[in-house]
């Protein structure tokens, strides 16, 4: 069997090569592997696992245990824009349900369904660390705190309309956040372009910006 | 303090000296408390996954709740494993793993042997305060053709995954979205495939894995268990038989850490379902024209017994008995040599070894000496085709450390967890043996591994095509390694066990020689006098039926036009033969040709005894009638020794064996009491303490020839191939190959075929798979597929591309 990763970006494969290369064992690239194969398609596939498999030396159900014990590793096709309602406890006293309740109503769509057709994707999730400013919303991981319901219907009719290239927090914060846990200090110019967490050692800063991929924008 | 290797620990106040280093559930299993599991396995490396085995151990801040099923005894150690503490603990546990089980037991086929089932009563609360909605899925969904998954019903003890990662080497099995929503599931489109999946069936601690055959088949208190062995192949693991109402419904593996660990290959486990086939032969059938038709138990004797005794004795040959009992084959023995009168006997058909080196190799090992060495060489069949559950054990050694060299015409299954395997073009092992021998340049590295003893070395023949003195000199070879034990690779089921009983031209029962003066007169002592001529092998009987130097011949459940290396030569024999009586459970190419076909029973059916691949000798049981007026082969050879004129005392199993013990050199002493009082559950190892072992071979290294010509064959062996078992049993068929020739890509690239390309090899057509695992100038096709079955086993082939139409 030769390798599938032929339909991975030359930069990508190229990084992957990378990744294998500074590890003793192959399989201890797999986390970092399959971060890339999200960076490929915003999601893994069960083709990416086979990818993943093949380089790492191991099986393709082992990689489907670890891909799928990671929920920011997507399993099935994500919009252009992920909006992710944290619903544990803080955000849940803050009234996260409704959060949720109000996003989904007006986008139509059920949480944690895949929507790839859709632009943009809503899930629930847990706690995403802005407990001071609860209850909290990500969109393509970038954060806004202290949003209403109606806010959070506001955030997806702007996102619906205006199509942003680039989230940034900070527009997000003022045009439908609330009060914030603290003043954090530094700005974030960079913002995301993609579904997808920032990560820079393996190549994506800004939620994809680097590398690229054939899905997203 | 204990004594040396020992430890002294205190459960629930009272002293007990355990084991140093044993883990403490089983250190307190083994001084008769019992802590409640399900993650933990004595064959499995401990996970620490179900939590179900808290006690309280103390420490030097008081006493802690620990798992133990994960930590060692220690000298001194305090344990409590009923205070309330641990009682509290168990219960919140066992809340914990029904929160989302469903109450089904009622359906399930583990209910009434569940440990989830018998623990909820016996630890559990009674009542649980979870009212939420359980979990459900999709069920039953299938992890491959053989095993059903349930995946509500599992409690996530890891120890499928522990079976199909660590012990079988087929990781295909996995929790996918661990957490709240985790499961059990294979790949999507990826089977859990494995020569060893029912074993999880058998492991899994609730309903969630169940066999696909057996499900909803029987209540287990409706199951009555025998303990036997398994008759598959030469390793003859131990195994428990569950039946009801007089068929078997399911055999699972028995603990026999000498043997099997309690594991076995599917194909263990599941061929029994060939014996309730349709296409069984159940009653004695006459040849009649073309075909054949039914006829009584006595007309079918008195036929063959005026058949055969209307022949000198010398001119009558027997072929096979080592698929069947050590008794029968004994009974076959003593029938030939002095009923009819000849010395044409052969348990082999060609395929084998030569039979003083398989019975008699000195310096021969056991199965559990693997776990000891610290090198195994592997120069032989592929094990985890033709022997798996010996496969098991050498990676069982080989994940505790020893070293393995493997030396092979085609990749292997063990290849990949070799120290080093060695790859060798089919026909030329002499000459690696040579240079292995010599320490050549380039083999450094494996002969230091080989000089670190002790070494194990398992020898047999790569395949049907390679030449047995080959093996005879990579034995000569293997001993001279230090420390050195051997184990002899032959398949076929009770093989061992049927050289052992005479079954061989040159053997006498118990490992006498026939050139030895005085075991033969030993032997005449009772037998009288013995046929004076020299022996025939199955080769040389069958050149000597199309000669008409041999006019007869009795098939004891050997297909010699299946089994035996040319194909035609056995066609044209049986064919020349003036009269043949098969002796088989099923009809096979050979059987077709038969004048006289006498319905066998299989080994469920019989009791008796049975030697394996160690001389390790062990009680066979009948648990179930045989099938329809099937009886054994020794009670039908008494019944036409008695309409000879002669008395064979075969009539019943008992009698037989107690002859072996008495005539027998090497058997002396081994009697199915013995086995049963005294050896215990392990069986015992020929010859036991007191009896002799007259033959011992030391293996001579021999100037093997290399194989020339344009392409070398190895005709691989296959577990599941078109064998009449296989064929027959509705669980496994349909699980062989389709068959192709495999080659080197320079070699389809010098014949210009790809892959799928129809070729002539030697007159069968058969598409062509490039894989660079074959070495160059050699072919490697799968033996006795429906396809592939024509193909004589010929050190060389032809190869032809085929022109025809496009
Ligand atoms: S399926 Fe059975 S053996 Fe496998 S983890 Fe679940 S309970 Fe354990
Ligand atoms: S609970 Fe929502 S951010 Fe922590
Ligand atoms: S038996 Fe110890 S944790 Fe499962």
């Amino acid at each position: 069997m030769t390798a599938v990763i032929s339909n991975w970006s030359h930069d990508n494969q190229e990084r992957a090569k990378r990744i294998i290369a500074s590890y003793p064992e192959k399989r201890s690239a797999l986390m970092p592997l399959l971060y890339i194969a999200s960076l490929e398609h915003a999601y893994v596939s069960d083709d990416a696992m086979r990818e993943v498999a093949e380089l790492t030396g191991i099986t393709p159900v082992q990689v489907q245990s670890v891909a799928s014990f990671y929920t920011m590793f997507k399993r099935g096709g994500v919009g252009d824009y992920l909006v992710s309602v944290c619903t544990s406890i803080s955000c849940y006293l803050g009234g996260a349900d409704d959060v949720l309740a109000a996003v989904e109503s007006s986008i139509g769509d059920v949480a944690g369904e895949a929507a790839a057709e859709r632009p943009i994707t809503v899930e629930h999730v847990e706690c995403i660390g802005a407990c001071g400013g609860a209850p909290a919303v990500q969109v393509n991981y970038e954060l806004i705190e202290g949003v209403t319901p109606e806010k959070a219907v506001a955030l997806i009719k702007w996102l619906t309309a205006t199509r942003p290239e680039v989230i940034l927090t900070d527009e997000m914060q003022q045009l439908f956040g609330g009060r914030r846990s603290f003043e954090w200090g530094s700005t974030d110019s960079e913002g995301a372009v993609r579904p997808i967490p920032a990560f820079g050692p393996y190549g994506s800063v800004g939620g994809g910006s680097v590398g690229g991929g054939s899905a997203g924008r | 303090m204990a004594e040396h290797g020992t430890v002294s620990i205190i459960i629930n106040g009272v002293e007990h000296d355990v084991p140093e280093g044993e883990r403490l559930i089983t250190a307190a299993e083994r001084v008769g408390e019992y802590i409640p599991r399900f993650c933990h396995h004595d064959k499995l490396a401990p996970v620490g996954k179900c939590r179900m085995c808290l006690v309280e151990v103390e420490g030097p801040r008081g006493s802690a709740l620990t798992t133990s099923c994960t930590v060692p005894v220690t000298d001194g150690m305090v344990v409590h494993t009923e205070t309330d503490v641990v009682k509290k603990a168990q219960e919140g546990i066992l809340e914990f793993l029904l929160l989302n089980h469903p109450l089904d037991c009622s359906v399930c086929d583990k209910g009434g042997e569940c440990p989830l089932q018998d623990q909820a009563l016996a630890f559990g609360a009674g009542e649980s305060r979870f009212i939420e909605e359980k979990r459900t899925f999709t069920k039953p969904i299938p992890v491959s053709e053989l095993v059903l998954l349930d995946r509500e019903r599992c409690v996530v003890c890891d120890r499928c995954v522990r079976v199909a990662d660590d012990i079988a080497g087929d990781p295909l099995l996995e929790f996918i979205d661990r957490g709240s929503y985790v499961q059990i599931n294979t790949f999507p489109n990826e089977p859990f495939s494995s020569y060893f999946s029912g074993n999880t069936v058998q492991v899994c601690p609730v309903g969630a894995l169940t066999s696909v055959d057996y499900r909803f088949k029987a209540r287990p208190w409706d199951l009555e268990s025998v303990r036997s062995v398994s008759l598959v192949d030469s390793v003859q693991s131990s195994v428990d038989v569950h039946t009801s109402r007089g068929k078997i419904l399911r055999v699972y593996g028995a603990e026999n850490d000498a043997v099997n660990e309690g594991w076995l290959s599917d194909k263990d486990r599941f061929i029994f379902s060939a014996f309730r086939s349709p296409d069984r032969i159940t009653t004695p059938l006459v040849r009649d024209g073309d075909g054949f038709k039914e006829t009584s138990w006595s007309e079918a004797v008195e036929l063959v017994a005026m058949r055969l005794g209307g022949h000198v004795g010398t001119e009558v040959g027997a072929i096979g008995g080592a698929n069947g009992t050590n008794e029968e084959a004994f009974a076959l023995a003593k029938f030939m040599r002095t009923v009819v009168g000849s010395p044409h006997i052969d348990a082999q058909l060609g395929d084998g070894l030569d039979p003083h080196l398989a019975s008699s190799i000195t310096a021969r090992g056991t199965i559990s000496d693997l776990d000891a060495a610290s090198t195994i060489l592997v120069w032989g069949p592929d094990l985890k085709e033709t022997l798996p559950v010996l496969y098991l054990r050498v990676r069982k050694a080989v994940r505790n450390g020893a070293a393995l060299v493997v030396v092979s015409p085609y990749s292997t299954g063990l290849d990949s967890i070799a120290t080093h395997s060695l790859r060798y073009r089919a026909g030329s092992g002499p000459e690696i043996l040579r240079k292995l021998a010599h320490g050549d340049a380039g083999y450094e590295a494996v002969t230091e591994t080989l000089a670190n003893g002790p070494v194990v070395a398992l020898v047999g023949r790569s395949s049907i095509t390679e030449n047995p003195m080959l093996a005879e000199a990579v034995a000569a070879f293997a001993r001279s390694l230090p420390h050195a034990k051997l184990l002899p690779l032959l398949t076929r089921a009770n093989v061992f066990g049927a050289l052992d009983m005479g079954l061989a031209p040159t053997l006498l029962p118990g490992r006498v020689s026939t050139g030895d003066a005085a075991g033969v007169s030993l032997l005449e002592d009772s037998w009288g006098p013995l046929p004076e001529s020299a022996g025939k092998d199955t080769m040389a009987m069958l050149e000597a039926l199309i000669d008409r130097d041999l006019v007869a011949v009795i098939l004891a459940g050997a297909d010699p036009i299946r089994d035996c290396p040319d194909p035609a030569v056995a066609e044209s024999a049986l064919d020349a033969a003036e009269f043949v009586v098969a002796f088989d459970a099923f009809m096979t190419d050979s059987t077709r040709k038969a004048h006289v076909v006498l319905p066998a029973a299989l080994w469920g059916e019989v009791d008796g005894t049975v030697t394996n691949l160690e001389g390790r000798v062990q009680r066979l049981r009948r648990s179930v009638q045989p099938r329809g007026m099937s009886i054994s082969v020794s009670a039908a050879l008494d019944d036409i020794a008695r309409a000879m004129g002669a008395e064979l005392g075969a009539a019943d199993w008992q009698l037989i064996n107690k002859e072996i013990a008495a005539v027998a050199p090497a058997y002396a002493g081994m009697t199915a009491d013995y086995l049963t009082f005294e050896a215990g559950e392990e069986g015992a190892v020929v010859p036991i303490p007191g009896a002799t072992q007259p033959l011992g071979h030391i293996p001579v290294e021999v100037n093997v020839p290399v194989v020339t010509g344009r392409f070398t064959l190895h005709l691989a062996p296959a577990l599941y191939d078109a064998g009449v078992l296989v064929r027959n049993s509705h669980m496994l068929e349909g699980f062989a190959d389709p068959g192709v020739v495999r080659m080197h890509p320079r070699d389809a690239a010098s014949l210009a075929v790809a892959d799928g390309d129809l070729i002539d090899a030697e007159g069968v057509g058969l598409p062509v798979k490039i894989d660079p695992e074959v070495p160059e100038r050699s072919v490697v096709i799968t033996r006795n597929l429906d396809t592939t079955r024509g193909i004589a086993a010929s050190a060389d082939i032809r190869v032809e591309t085929v022109r025809g139409e496009p």
